[in-house]
């Protein structure tokens, strides 16, 4: 065996997959919470007997991008008792 | 296990579990709630953990958000082998079938819309890089670089150290417009060659570890029968630009363009 086949890194002009392409997080991060079927921007729970409750992600995502820029803070649980 | 709710992945027209070959997160069976031709994909989750207050805890936990954001492409990638698929954002959840049902009444003509504009195609990824460090990508319209008139006039104290100043905020101006021109050129060669195409925020190096900066983070949809010759065509273009970096990654069930129109 001479040469191992090139990773998408070496040849990315050539990256495109062929079968089952596996999404990178980051790109999968981008369309699930920065696109997909949502309502206003806001991520929609029905809860029992109450109106929607909405979970503002946007902020949430900024401190996740924070915490991933900061891998001592990656692991952190925000609630560890 | 508490009180469960319904984890929402994805919708389609119709769709029968088994064939999903998939299940869904926490190992909970995959199940399908129809309402009015629409189809879906659900299963059970614990309300303690994806009730509001436990995402309000979990999203910031990477390890939890990334094996969640994993199984939901999962069940995604598998709607989109057996039909139009618009995927779900990350975590929508509702209490009980019924909510499932009245979110597919009171988004049925969205969602209807957003299969029609998806069904047979997929998203591709195209990002452009440009080396070294460039703050102006291709979202910002292009400007004329302002030159100085008078570089070369005066001799005084420190012009020396001004015109150095001068010329490398030129050349790195030069850069940032090249880089932002390469990047919109490409673009619109694409959205040309696509059904249809947006521009997605540029990621973070601090996310991504890549080198360079981005000035192109496109997302293409193009028909699945075109895939191939799309990407093709990515490659050919990208080998008529030798100063940028050019990755493409696809088929993606086509998450970027089931976005639900604003009512």
């Amino acid at each position: 065996m001479t040469a191992a086949p090139p990773l998408a890194r070496e040849t990315p002009s050539t990256a495109s997959a062929t079968s089952a392409a596996q999404v990178s997080l980051v790109d999968l991060l981008d369309r699930l919470l920065g696109a997909g079927v949502v309502i206003s921007g806001d991520v929609v729970i029905s809860m029992a007997g109450v109106d929607l409750v909405q979970v503002r992600l946007n902020a949430l995502v900024s401190s996740v991008r924070a915490d991933m820029a900061d891998p001592r803070q990656s692991l952190r649980r925000p609630d560890d008792a | 296990m508490g009180e469960s709710g319904r984890y929402m992945y994805a919708v389609t027209r119709g769709v029968e579990p088994a064939a999903l070959g998939e299940v869904g997160l926490d190992g909970g069976p995959l199940e399908v709630v129809e309402e009015d031709g629409l189809a879906a994909v659900v299963s059970s989750v614990d309300l303690a953990e994806y009730g509001e207050d436990g995402l309000r805890r979990h999203l910031e936990d990477l390890e939890w958000l990334e094996r969640v954001a994993r199984a939901h492409d999962s069940v995604v990638q598998a709607v989109s082998r057996l039909g139009p698929v618009a995927p779900l954002r990350l975590a929508t959840i509702c209490l009980d079938e019924d909510g499932v049902r009245a979110r597919l009444r009171e988004w049925g003509t969205e969602l209807r819309s957003a299969l029609d504009r998806v069904a047979d195609r997929v998203e591709w990824s195209v990002k452009v890089y440009m080396p070294g460090s460039v703050s102006r990508t291709v979202s910002v319209p292009d400007a004329e670089p302002a030159r100085p008139a008078d570089a070369r006039r005066d001799r005084g104290l420190g012009t020396d150290y001004l015109r150095r100043k001068r010329t490398a905020s030129d050349a790195r101006r030069t850069a940032e417009e090249h880089g932002a021109r390469v990047a919109a050129e490409i673009h619109e060669e694409l959205a040309r060659r696509s059904v249809a195409a947006r521009v997605l925020a540029a990621q973070d190096p601090r996310l991504t570890g890549h080198e360079g900066t981005m000035t192109l983070n496109g997302a293409y949809l193009v028909a699945a029968a075109d895939a191939d010759a799309f990407a093709e065509h990515v490659e050919q273009l990208a080998g008529g630009y030798t100063e940028v970096r050019v990755e493409s990654h696809g088929p993606w069930p086509p998450y970027s363009f089931a976005t639900l129109e604003q009512p």
